[in-house]
């Protein structure tokens, strides 16, 4: 399929073109003899012109993190609100908390932002029944509050949703969240751990990290295989 | 996609097996997703889970929830319409009218970003005698 990793059905709320997508596939079972490979011979259709955020969001300070990212919450509040009323239901839960806790998924971020380390859980989160181990669980609380951005500006039933490139180039470049998660990525550059590392590869898509390729590697010496299974482990919850 | 399929052809397969499943209007028809969805009170998939969760066919889209680790990957269709990801209203569609069999009574779901697939063999092979038993003729893998 011709379609950008993510959608491999192409295009949200177009079910005929779904339903295309899905009988080709299944009609293979009725013409193949051996195993085959065909492609999809259709693009999926996008939205016309340029995605650009309908609401604008004040500049953020750089004193003044936590008030800018409440403050930014608290407009788009109404509009993922209306989203999740129209499609009932949210993407936002990775991290285990529910959307009407989303104060303690700001505090966490927040606190690791501005320090707390990436071993405990942040005092200041207390509250959502978190499903992930540190440091992991940071990545899926940053997740969450991408989400909560994410549905909020891109919830317009009239036009295609934005591409994911549009909306990390918006989160990263115009918003409070994109400098909360860079100053997180920076924390981990600078704890030198190489496990670690795998974190801020999660956190930051590839081409918006300054620092160049967003995952790490293992430590001159290492062998990649060991290396891997011991952050596996680490990131798991398994390994201090 | 097709960049990531290239990758394949480092990985020879020394046979290539193929069964020719029943007539589509008579085959039921399972969806397997890598895009790490889950119900949202079963186990998150954790860095690297190398196993599958168990989607019912009826769940409400309400009730799933994406573990999914990599961020490089289109999120933006699936917040608005799951079956974007995993078709469950396409494919109770195609029942309805007739042209496949049936929907599964289950979907599954496994963790796409995964750094070493191989280690996923036993999980593979568990959910494939799944399918068997459960009389699955065809399975969709929708990948992310």
């Amino acid at each position: 399929m011709p379609f950008p990793l993510g959608r491999p059905l192409g295009v949200a709320d177009n079910p005929d073109f779904q339903r295309d997508v899905l009988r080709s596939a299944l009609e293979l079972l009725e013409s193949a003899t051996e195993p085959t490979i065909v492609d999809y011979p259709h693009e999926a259709p996008e939205g016309e012109g340029v995605w650009a955020c309908a609401i604008e969001l004040p500049t953020p300070e750089v004193s003044e993190l936590e008030a800018s990212l409440r403050r930014e919450i608290d407009l788009l509040m109404p509009r993922y609100e209306e989203a999740r009323r129209r499609r009932g239901r949210t993407t936002l839960g990775m991290s285990g908390a529910k959307p009407e806790e989303i104060d303690a998924v700001v505090s966490f971020a927040i606190a690791v932002a501005e320090g707390s380390g990436f071993e405990e859980i942040p005092k200041s989160a207390s509250g959502p029944e978190w499903i992930h181990p540190m440091p992991m669980l940071v990545r899926f609380v940053v997740e969450d509050l991408r989400a909560f951005y994410q549905e909020s500006v891109a919830s317009d039933n009239g036009a295609a949703p934005p591409s994911q490139h549009d909306m990390h180039a918006w989160i990263f470049e115009q918003t409070a969240l994109g400098r909360l998660i860079k100053q997180i990525a920076q924390l981990i550059s600078d704890d030198h751990d190489p496990r670690l590392l795998f974190v801020r590869g999660l956190l930051i898509p590839e081409g918006f990290w300054e620092g160049g390729p967003t995952f790490g590697g293992p430590p001159p010496g290492e062998d990649p295989r060991e290396f891997l299974i011991r952050s596996r482990r680490y990131l798991r919850g398994q390994e201090a | 996609m097709r960049n990531m399929g290239k990758r394949f052809d480092q990985m020879p397969l020394d046979s290539t097996p193929f069964v020719t499943p029943p007539p589509l209007a008579e085959s039921t028809v399972a969806l397997i997703t890598s895009a790490g969805l889950h119900r949202r009170d079963d186990r998150p998939f954790r860095f690297a889970d190398q196993g599958y969760r168990v989607i019912p066919s009826d769940i409400d889209p309400a009730d799933l929830v994406q573990t999914q680790v990599s961020v490089n990957f289109d999120r933006t269709h699936y917040q608005r319409d799951v079956n974007v990801v995993l078709p469950i209203d396409r494919l109770r569609e195609l029942a309805d009218a007739g042209e496949i069999g049936a929907v599964s009574v289950y979907h599954y779901s496994v963790l796409g970003s995964n750094p070493n697939p191989a280690l996923m063999k036993d999980a593979a092979a568990d959910l494939a005698q799944r399918l068997h038993d459960s009389g699955v003729h065809c399975a969709m893998l929708t990948p992310v």
